[in-house]
């Protein structure tokens, strides 16, 4: 079940050719309802996991994922295909509107506010990306994250989930700030190369 | 290290979102000069920081969020298809608008035809209201000769003249209806000059009082009526005529043709 779940991400071998999302999005040009319906019932659990990590709450999880699904309806130009995938574009457009809804109670929205208005930027797979076997690369990013030190992979969660930049997860973990610079780079590169290797 | 080099080292810092302010800033800078390899690196940043989605953990929204999204989705596409629809003019519809151009110069035209019949008609009616209007004046001013003629009340002052070659006139003087002079076979005048009537004072040194001015008919006829002498019977001894240049005038230039005391 799960591993069925993982093969309709769009992280395949194949991902980068044209994959079902690509099509599926040259239709929402055409106004394609049931093309619509197909990318939701795909990649709506996805969105709606990293939407409510972040958000902690149910229904406001649910008006984010209405919104980013509607964007996708009515703006589906806004997605290039020559650029990079779809799934991680998707989960990038998430995950800045989470944030950004996050922020609205809070301070720190001024800090990020001209990045997270922006669309997503392009995400350019790497050529490891399409040779993983999508369901090893998931079970491998989780792998790989809880191979770091809790507070290594705690001050990654802080920033991706949380939006908390390099000094407020330092002030948040009591930790130097340097020390959570190179946590974070040294996790992330860890990520990086362990995604190679498992290629 | 190079500057590359230096920059980056912030590349995933940046995709993850981490940068504090000013790092954020220099390496954005740093972007726009158009440094390719950070350009690059950024894209698989990206993708990598995609990728930490997956530690989210398991969850399924509710059937509701799907049901209301694809409500809200088909509504949207019908809209968008009646708005096309509606943006296309069938074609018996451009037919009804060239009838209803057509018929619209028509009536414009028509419009213009009857304004015009109309002012037309106006201004012959404008003629027939002055003709009437001059023919009742001309039949109330003979309806007063003729009263003036036949009343008894009127006072017959006969006015002869010193030319054999000219007819006698006679005029009716009635105090309340004015004087009517007539006469049949009158000269006409040389060139423009008019024949003008004149009121003889009785008091002494009075002047003669310039009356109407008239110019007989083609056949000879003379009828003059004065219907507010400028003088009462009883201070006028004599009616005078003369021949005046056009228009009249105000003091007698020639001598009278015609004379008639007032008894």
């Amino acid at each position: 079940m799960f591993l069925a779940l993982l093969a309709s991400l769009g992280f395949g071998p194949d991902s980068r050719e044209v994959s079902p999302d690509t099509a599926l999005m040259q239709n929402l040009l055409r106004r394609d309802v049931n093309s619509f319906e197909q990318l939701y019932d795909r990649h709506s659990r996805t969105v709606y996991a990293l939407v409510l990590r972040i958000l902690q709450q149910a229904a406001t999880a649910e008006e984010v994922v209405q919104d980013v699904f509607l964007q996708l309806w009515r703006n589906a130009a806004a997605y290039d295909a020559e650029r990079g995938p779809f799934v991680p574009w998707l989960l990038t457009l998430a995950r800045n509107r989470a944030l950004d809804n996050l922020r609205l109670k809070s301070e720190r929205q001024r800090r990020r506010e001209d990045q997270t208005e922006q669309l997503p930027p392009v995400s350019s797979a790497p050529e490891y990306e399409r040779e993983l076997d999508e369901r090893r690369r998931v079970e491998k990013v989780r792998s790989l994250m809880g191979g770091l030190l809790p507070q290594q992979k705690r001050a990654i969660e802080l920033a991706y989930f949380e939006g908390l930049s390099h000094s407020e997860i330092a002030d948040k973990l009591k930790e130097p700030l340097g020390t959570v610079k190179s946590w974070i780079r040294n996790g992330l590169l860890r990520l990086k190369e362990g995604l190679q290797t498992a290629s | 290290m190079t500057k590359g080099d230096q920059f980056r080292e912030l590349i995933e810092a940046y995709a993850l979102g981490a940068l504090d302010p000013e790092e954020r800033a220099s390496l954005e800078a740093h972007l726009a000069e158009g440094c390719a390899e950070c350009a690059k690196a950024l894209e698989e940043a990206c993708w990598l920081v995609s990728q930490l989605a997956f530690l989210a953990p398991d969850a399924e929204p509710s059937d509701m969020l799907r049901g209301r999204l694809i409500q809200t989705v088909r509504a949207e596409a019908r809209a968008g298809k009646s708005a096309k629809a509606s943006s296309t003019i069938p074609f018996w519809m451009w037919g009804a608008v060239a009838a209803l151009l057509i018929f619209t110069i028509y009536q414009s035209w028509e419009t213009a035809r009857i304004r015009i019949a109309i002012e037309q008609a106006s201004k012959q009616a404008d003629l027939e209201a002055a003709k009437r209007a001059k023919l009742e004046e001309q039949f109330a001013i003979a309806q007063r000769e003729a009263i003036i003629l036949t009343d008894p009340r009127s006072v017959k002052i006969p006015m002869g003249t010193g030319d054999k070659e000219m007819p006698k006139l006679e005029a009716m003087w009635h105090a309340k209806l004015g004087i009517v002079v007539s006469g049949q076979s009158v000269p006409m005048p040389s060139g423009n000059h008019t024949l003008q009537l004149w009121l003889i004072q009785k008091a002494k040194d009075g002047k003669p009082i310039p009356s109407m001015t008239l110019r007989p008919g083609a056949d000879g006829k003379f009828m003059l009526l004065v219907a507010n002498p400028p003088n009462s019977m009883e201070a006028t001894k004599a009616l005078a005529i003369t021949e005046e240049p056009a228009g009249g005038s105000p003091q007698p230039t020639t001598k009278p043709i015609w004379l008639g005391a007032i008894s």
